[in-house]
């Protein structure tokens, strides 16, 4: 029997690593498949920890921190969203598709911004038929919504059946962990904004009739 | 059962029900009911629906965040400090 490769490349948080060594003990199939079932598991449990919320809670402070004072203090929303999904990106470290088609497709905005190269090269690309028509190949339900899910996950158009559900549950996890993290960080700043624990220098602030 | 659908498939109908299974049970709307009630389409149109609402709230999220990093410019230094120690 050909043995697993021992534990991969992720940090093991506690609370993760005997959960993972008691799923390589359960199942030892030989298929690849199930091997990245079990890495694909470890993986999503790593978006519920409070560390990675933590984490990305900071990391994304830090890098929106850095952007404003360059765009003049016109902080758009899309730039907001869109540091927020590069940070997400940046936080799976590069293990799943579509953590690598968000990172890939930021540097080719930013290049196709620079040369001022055609942006709809990769629109003319896609089949037409691949839009729905229920003609001859895609009239199953199941199918449509397969290729309807295959586009909302960034790049992962191409992926097989199992490769595919394996990237949806990891970028739901990521999701989830995303917006958790990013209401977190908002109530902070409004609380900090209108209930003014961190005062400015406001000598008529607080005394009123003392 | 032939699985040639999506191209080349070489899954077993029980494998394809257990990822099925398993996608099912992230999803909040259909994690409450029995896990056997929902069939694969049901699964995927409440997957699509859920991810377009995550995508949503981050969007509405970024817009708010975006508003209160613009009116507060010089609190941000302090507030991403407390932030990064008690978040």
């Amino acid at each position: 029997m050909a043995s697993l490769l021992p534990i991969p490349e992720i940090e093991p948080s506690p609370e993760i690593s005997p959960e993972f060594q008691l799923k390589k003990r359960r199942k030892t199939e030989e298929k690849p498949a199930s091997y990245h079932r079990m890495q694909g598991n470890q993986r999503m449990n790593r978006w519920r920890t409070r560390r990675e919320q933590q984490i990305y809670s900071s990391k994304l402070i830090e890098a929106l921190r850095r952007r404003s004072p360059r765009t003049s203090s016109s902080a758009n929303g899309n730039d907001v969203r869109d540091t927020a999904y590069r940070v997400l990106a940046v936080s799976a470290k590069g293990t799943t598709h579509w953590s690598r088609a968000i990172l890939i497709s930021r540097l080719s905005a930013k290049m196709r911004k620079h040369k001022k190269a055609k942006v709809s090269a990769n629109w003319k690309l896609r089949k037409p038929a691949a839009a729905g028509n229920s003609e001859n190949r895609k009239m199953p339900a199941v199918e449509r919504k397969l290729i309807a899910l295959g586009r909302l996950v960034p790049g992962c158009r191409k992926l097989s059946f199992s490769n595919l559900l394996e990237e949806t549950s990891d970028y739901i996890a990521a999701l989830e962990m995303q917006v958790r993290a990013m209401t977190a960080v908002t109530e902070f700043l409004t609380v900090g904004n209108d209930g003014g624990t961190q005062s400015p220098a406001d000598p008529l602030g607080p005394n009123v009739n003392s | 059962m032939s699985s040639r659908r999506s191209g080349g498939s070489r899954m077993s109908d029980d494998q394809i029900a257990d990822l099925v299974s398993k996608l099912q049970r992230l999803i909040p709307e259909l994690r409450g009911r029995r896990s056997n009630k929902a069939s694969a389409s049901k699964v995927l149109q409440e997957t699509c629906n859920y991810i377009r609402n995550l995508h949503r709230e981050v969007e509405d999220l970024s817009d708010r965040l975006s508003q209160l990093l613009a009116s507060a410019d010089t609190d941000t230094d302090q507030a991403a400090i407390l932030t990064t120690l008690l978040i």
